[in-house]
């Protein structure tokens, strides 16, 4: 049989091992095991799966994603995401869905300390949606728009995606962080249009809220300075070389960790709960990490990805026609299998297409991000949707519901990232020569 | 056989459950050293070897976090097919995909105690600390049968996570 033929079977296996209910980070190392026994040897494949296992497990590069993860644990566990939004509500809350856009406001800045979407969407959904029941919004408004917002940290840094899409791919995770913020902070004022918008058109969704004195205003924001040193620090120290991604995430959650301390939200109990919750989240993704690891060297001898970019090349279409292609497998992929994993899956394999057409791959992994924040909402497989109907317990329907309007801006948002590039990377270029 | 598999149940949460507070303690360990190593690092006294500790802690952390991350059903799979299929077919699949889990995590524990009878041997030790690195691939070892345990618990359980 055909080296090709067989990376054809595996990826088929693949697929059959994903529908059967097998765990994707599974499915990837025991398709990528079986692969590589065929071509090469079994003992070969043994070897390669233990070394694999060991290296990605004790590599120093990769625990810069437990360290973040945590840094916004603690920063949910520790009540910053309250603090925040307390703060936005007293700016904005008296005007017409005000509260919402507070909620977008306070989610960009809560973002600038957790990279994690579900994470974020859980801690809004906590917060923000009962203080919109008080006012009497609708639940599609602000079920939709808790779910919304927790994507923002997938672009904006310190985004895990970011860094996981750094490490697969051999780029800077400094020049990944910036040039995700023009393109983060562009989809959060999506947000807020559509929210304008939306309350313009039927004023009943998001009623005024209770106007707050200027010192009121004033004395709120503390945090939220707390917040911006922080993620200055952290990202900062990065773009200096002063840390390294790890060392940025440790520094980061240690100032976060103090921050929560000031203002007494933080105890043994709720640091325990913010650990417990890493590990699992830190676990979940150096298990793909480990399998597209696996799978990824199973590749590599196959060359699949080198065919599939002489493949694309020799269709003759022009590069914009390439990478829409490209976007659409990763936006039906996404909505299918889990979208951090599809990420992990597809990206070694389209990168080489991505590079051979002459694209940045720092603008890539924007486009990828601001992809992978449409699939977390997008159903059938939109983890944030699940997550607000869990915590907000309302039926996931009217979550899609308040989801929709804000997919549109989003869209306009990933096609302005992909006509013009320099929308991600003039800031990079600028600040890192 | 209810007696057994329950006493078996018993045991693998709470080696599951151990495993992973020690995991936690290694990650909120690697933090705090890193932490320290950059502060003490601007008095130009850096702490010797922290990018290795932090590297081999963090195998600790990812590889002991695994058995309870599994019981916890905290890793992704796709679900909107066998969610879809009626009880006896869901049945025959969920036992299909915890053997072949049992499989992977068998191999890759025995490999991995090879591994690290290789590395014994040879007298593998980091560059700057000298630390043996066979207790690393022993710890996954370890972690990997662990999770055979928690697969094969699964083919008896419900569907159900723990918190």
């Amino acid at each position: 049989m055909s080296v090709a033929a067989i990376g054809a079977l595996v990826i088929l296996l693949l697929f059959v091992l994903f529908l059967m209910g097998l765990e994707i980070g599974f499915a990837m190392a025991l398709a990528g095991f079986i692969g590589f026994a065929a071509i090469v040897n079994v003992d070969a494949a043994l070897n390669l799966v233990a070394k694999d296992i060991y290296s990605v497990l004790s590599s120093y590069g990769l625990t810069v994603i437990p360290m973040f993860v945590l840094m916004g644990q603690v920063g949910a566990s520790g009540g910053i995401a309250r603090s925040l939004y307390d703060s936005a509500y007293k700016f904005i809350g008296h005007v017409p869905g005000g509260l919402a856009i507070g909620t977008v406001a306070a989610a960009t800045a809560f973002k600038a300390i957790c990279g994690s979407s579900p994470a974020t969407a859980a801690t809004f959904a906590t917060v923000a949606v009962p203080e919109m029941d008080r006012y009497n919004y609708d639940r599609r408004l602000s079920c939709g728009t808790v779910a919304t917002v927790g994507t923002l940290g997938i672009l904006i840094p310190p985004s895990v995606v970011l860094i996981i899409y750094g490490i697969l791919t051999e780029t800077s995770i400094g020049r990944l962080f910036l040039a995700g913020i023009i393109p983060g902070l562009m989809v959060a004022l999506s947000f807020v249009v559509t929210l304008v918008g939306w309350c313009t058109l039927n004023p009943k969704l998001g009623p005024k809220g209770q106007k707050s004195t200027w010192k009121e205003r004033f004395a709120s924001l503390p945090p939220v300075i707390g917040v911006i040193l922080v993620f200055l620090l952290v990202v900062g120290g990065l773009m200096q070389g002063f840390f390294t991604p790890t060392e940025a995430g440790s520094v980061g959650t240690f100032a976060v960790l103090l921050l929560t301390l000031a203002k007494r939200d933080m105890n043994l109990k709720r640091f325990v709960k913010a650990i417990a919750e890493t590990l699992r989240i830190a676990c979940m993704v150096m298990i793909l990490i480990a399998g597209a690891t696996i799978l990824g060297h199973f590749f590599a001898v196959t060359r699949t990805p080198y065919l599939v970019a002489d493949w694309l090349q020799s269709l003759k279409m022009s590069p914009t026609f390439i990478i829409l292609i490209i976007v659409g497998v990763y936006l039906i992929g996404g909505s299918f299998i889990e979208d951090l994993a599809f990420l992990i899956l597809a990206t070694p394999i389209f990168l080489p297409v991505v590079l051979k057409l002459g694209y940045d791959p720092i603008w890539f992994g924007v486009v990828v991000s601001v992809i992978t924040m449409i699939g977390v909402i997008l159903p059938p497989m939109a983890i944030n949707a699940f997550v607000v109907s869990g915590v907000a317990k309302e039926p996931i329907q009217t979550v899609y519901q308040g989801i929709y309007p804000y997919i549109i801006g989003m869209s306009i948002c990933l096609i302005l990232v992909i006509l013009f590039p320099e929308i991600s990377l003039w800031l990079p270029r600028a600040i890192m020569k | 056989m209810d007696e057994e598999v329950k006493t078996l149940s018993g045991i693998t949460t709470g080696i599951s459950r151990g495993m992973y507070v020690i995991a936690g303690v290694a990650l909120a360990g690697s933090m705090f050293l890193t932490v320290a190593d950059v502060i003490l690092r601007t008095f130009k006294m850096p702490i010797v070897g922290t990018y290795e500790l932090v590297g081999l802690l963090g195998a600790l952390v990812v590889g002991f976090a695994l058995p309870q991350t599994s019981r916890m059903l905290g890793h992704v799979l796709m679900d909107f097919v066998t969610s879809r299929l009626t009880g006896g077919v869901n049945r025959f699949l969920r036992i299909l995909t915890r053997i072949m889990g049992i499989l992977l995590f068998a191999i890759i524990a025995w490999n991995m105690c090879n591994l690290g009878f290789d590395y014994w041997k040879a007298g593998e030790v980091t560059p700057t600390l000298q630390l043996p690195t066979y207790p690393v691939a022993f710890a996954i070892a370890i972690a990997s049968a662990v999770e055979c345990l928690v697969l094969f618990l699964e083919m008896f359980e419900k569907k159900d996570s723990e918190s």
